[in-house]
């Protein structure tokens, strides 16, 4: 704790002079008079240690990226094109059994068990004729067969899911980055700070991005796990991400703005540091509702969302992260690298 | 500021709240106006108050049923591609409507007028499928003499094919007739079609000439061109069997003819007019006591023999009506888990505020739900996990201002000042923080796949109610409950110590 020690000091005195130069002049006196000791709230320094958070990213980011670019994404049926029939058989058959039934249908089908009865088994697309075949022939083979969703995506689909989807993330990226562009443009020291803020906040976005979608390719592509399949509420889960990310980070440097104008004794580093103080535990709190919220939904959401749940769940809590350990840290970097004048 | 804890907001706000409260037990308000039992089903459910259909609009992942895009290819040359978009959907609905489907949704897609999605709650693929692209071929017949048939349109005679069918018309229209006083039915036929059905009508005139409006003998059988689908000689061979004939004669029957085996007997029967006088050129007009809706039946009829363009499907979804409900189930169960947890939450960290915050998050709930209804917003699995969603983010501007009212108080103000200032000051963050996610929905909802733009629809809507939610109710009720003196105790407020004066 000692080293800390200097900058706790500091930053108390920057405090009262936030608070001196707020506008209400009553709750000026009040603080003079009500509250002469407020106790400081705990302070960790983030900034001196930010090469320990940026190499944490780093582990998380590395074999994602390795996965990725080796092992690629294991698509979903609606990317993928072809016919999924989700079905459970009261006979218990094993998954082996299952396979063999479908195997001996030649129709290039394969099997996932979803625990109980219940079977996936995804083939090449289908038409009416072969689905309602291939239903008869697994009724023949394994008894009854209660089905409950068949999903058949033909190429011309699949194409243009992946199409609008790809469109979908490049527009919203670009609308952000617009967003950002004009919350920051009127920072102290002018364009370039701008550009340092917005530069800042989309490294941390696509900080976001990196790890939920190395997570899954590693999920998908490595481990073969169903949950780890891309599809279009993949995507989703991206863009939602990366709108819940933007929002961390402006609430964090909106706070550093204001800052900025108030406090001309404190230096960049130690400004940065406070504004993130002040505003973790509300990046905190929020995500941790909305990760409780999500939770509720992995656990007792069905197969259907769960994938959905879980991205969202991996992006929230590294959009969090990376809003606190990464944005700001980095703006710091960055204005080392470039500094204003 | 003084505008949002003004009583016009607040009365606002009540009249919204009350209004959502009806809305979203509109099945209970009926109930208990019509003096119901609560429980169990009972007629005139959903209520329907003038023309609101106030019930949750299930998607087909949570009713159960089939969902088919299909692509038109082959479009005629030189028709307008809308209208023939629009002239396949009527056949299409046609055909379904024998499956007794509630609420089929047949809706045309695509940039170029080329795509058509049907949404069937109910049915599977495979119905679904042998419905709509059944092949019913449409036949003309004209009548000869058999002493021994005593059913059908025309006693003492039977139908003989006569070359003429389907594939000899290009199009039928419903419209009003040059006088302008009734419906009629306008055929096209096809340049070979045309010659065929100028003999044919010149026989029809030569078997009995004259007037057949105004002479009796002019109006004889033979001079009938009957138009029927999908009959076979094997049927006219059956024709003096009265009761096969007059099974036959009963107007057709889309679902019948398509599920047909050699065994059954479908109404076949399309329409008999008399001819009036020999029609050269291919352009033919029925007339008859038409309204619109029956003039157009008999013009989707002609048309569904052949549906103007080939069919193409794209993409098939069928969910069981067992995975629907247990969706359903699963859903709810996550939206109330979610909601009680964040509700827990609120309360042990923030206390009265908490508290508050969480009277508010219901309102919102309450509101949201309302809308779905009322727009009506189709829910889908995807749009319910938006909406969930959007519950954990309406936390989030509450917490902005709970957060910034601890400071303010730590910094020494009043608690009515505080409120105030951390409102006001939380207001940026809260509007740019949610700017980001609107954008994302916006985006999503015009160029996201289709699966996933109920997400971003459910999404947006609760991200706008929680700003209501979070700016004027939380802040009204802190204003208001924070006005006594009860509950400004530091414990209660979640904050080190209170300052009295």
């Amino acid at each position: 704790m000692s080293e800390l020690s200097d900058v706790k000091a500091e930053e108390q005195t920057a405090e009262e002079q936030v608070a001196d130069l707020a506008e209400d002049a009553k709750a000026q006196q009040a603080a003079v008079v009500a509250a002469p000791e407020p106790r400081p709230p705990r302070r960790l320094n983030i900034i001196g240690r930010r090469n320990w958070f940026f190499a944490l990213s780093l582990i998380i980011i590395i074999p994602g990226i390795v996965s990725m670019a080796t092992k690629h994404f294991a698509l979903g049926i609606d990317f993928a094109g072809g016919t999924e029939l989700t079905a459970s058989f009261p006979n218990h058959p094993t998954l082996a059994a299952v396979q063999q039934a479908v195997d001996a249908e030649g129709s290039n089908g394969s099997v996932i068990s979803t625990g109980g009865d219940g079977y996936i088994i995804r083939y090449p697309a289908l038409n009416t004729t072969q689905l309602a075949n291939v239903q008869s022939d697994l009724r023949k083979r394994l008894g009854p067969t209660n089905v409950q969703q068949i999903l058949t995506v033909g190429g011309t689909i699949a194409g243009e899911t992946i199409f609008l989807s790809l469109l979908a993330v490049v527009l919203a990226s670009v609308a952000i980055l617009l967003l950002l562009a004009i919350r920051f443009r009127n920072v102290p020291g002018g364009w370039r700070a701008g550009f340092q803020f917005g530069g800042s906040a989309l490294a941390a976005l696509l900080h976001d991005v990196f790890i939920l979608t190395g997570i899954f390719s590693i999920l998908g592509a490595f481990f073969g796990l169903r949950i780890g399949q891309i599809d279009a509420f993949f995507v989703t889960a991206v863009l939602t991400v990366v709108g819940f990310s933007v929002h961390d980070t402006i609430v964090v440097f909106d706070r550093l703005r204001e800052n900025l104008r108030v406090s001309q004794r404190l230096s960049f580093e130690q400004v940065v540091n406070l504004s993130i103080m002040q505003t973790a535990a509300r990046s905190i709190i929020t995500s941790f509702t909305v990760v409780l919220v999500l939770t509720a939904i992995l656990i007792a959401g069905g197969s259907t969302l769960q994938g959905l749940a879980l991205a969202l769940l991996i992006g929230i809590v590294s959009g969090t992260y990376s809003s606190i350990f990464n944005a700001a840290p980095l703006l710091v970097v960055w204005r080392k690298l470039q500094p204003l004048r | 500021m003084q505008l949002v804890l003004s009583w016009p907001i607040r009365l606002f706000v009540i009249a919204v709240l009350i209004i959502s409260l009806l809305v979203d037990g509109a099945g209970y308000v009926y109930r208990i106006a019509n003096k119901l039992p609560l429980q169990g089903n009972v007629a005139g459910l959903p209520p329907n108050f003038g023309g609101l259909q106030l019930y949750f609009h299930k998607g087909l992942d949570l009713a159960g049923g089939t969902h088919i895009d299909y692509q038109l290819t082959n479009f005629p040359a030189g028709q307008n591609r809308a209208e023939v978009q629009q002239r396949t959907i009527q056949v299409i609905n046609k055909r379904v409507n024998a499956l007794n489907v509630s609420e089929p949704e047949i809706r045309g897609a695509g940039t170029n007028n080329d795509r058509i999605t049907v949404d069937l709650a109910g049915v599977n693929a495979e119905q679904a499928q042998k419905a709509i692209g059944a092949v019913s071929k449409l036949v003309y017949t004209k009548w000869v003499k058999d002493d021994k048939v005593t059913g059908g349109p025309e006693p003492g005679f039977k139908p003989a094919l006569t070359g003429l069918t389907g594939d000899d018309i290009s199009s039928a229209s419903a419209a009003i007739d040059p006088t302008g006083t009734s419906w009629v039915v306008n055929i096209s036929f096809t340049a070979s079609g045309a010659q065929r059905f100028d003999d044919l009508t010149r026989a029809n005139v030569a078997a009995c000439p004259g007037d057949s409006t105004t002479v009796a003998s002019a109006n004889c059988a033979e001079r009938h061109l009957t138009i029927w689908l999908d009959l076979t000689q094997t049927d006219i061979d059956h024709w003096e069997d009265s009761s096969y004939a007059a099974k036959v004669s009963s107007s057709y029957d889309p679902g019948c003819l398509a599920a047909q085996t050699p065994d059954t007997i479908c109404g076949k029967f399309l329409t008999d007019p008399i001819t009036r006088e020999e029609i050269a050129g291919g352009q033919a007009q029925i007339s008859g006591a038409f309204t619109q809706t029956s003039a157009n039946d008999l013009a989707t009829g002609i048309n569904s023999g052949s549906l103007p363009v080939d069919l193409q499907v794209l993409d098939v979804t069928q969910v069981s009506a067992t995975l629907g409900a247990q969706s359903v189930k699963l859903s709810i169960a996550a939206g109330l888990l979610g909601l009680a947890i964040v509700v827990v939450f609120m309360i042990i960290y923030y206390r009265v505020p908490g508290l508050l915050a969480s009277l508010a998050l219901l309102f919102y709930a309450g509101a949201v739900l309302a809308v779905f209804k009322l727009v009506p917003v189709t829910l889908t699995l995807a749009g319910i996990t938006g909406f969930v969603l959007s519950v954990g983010m309406a936390v989030d501007a509450n917490v902005l201002i709970f957060e910034r009212f601890k400071e303010e108080v730590r910094a020494g103000r009043t608690i009515s000042a505080a409120v105030d200032a951390a409102v006001r000051r939380a207001w940026p963050a809260i509007r740019d923080s949610n700017t980001s996610t609107i954008i994302t929905c916006v985006i999503l909802g015009f160029v996201g796949p289709s699966a996933v733009k109920g997400f971003a629809i459910t999404l947006a809507i609760g991200v706008f109610a929680s700003l209501v939610s979070s700016i004027i109710v939380t802040h009204n009720l802190l204003a208001i409950v924070l006005a006594g003196s009860g509950f400004r105790r530091a414990g209660l407020l979640g904050v080190d110590r209170v300052r009295t004066v």
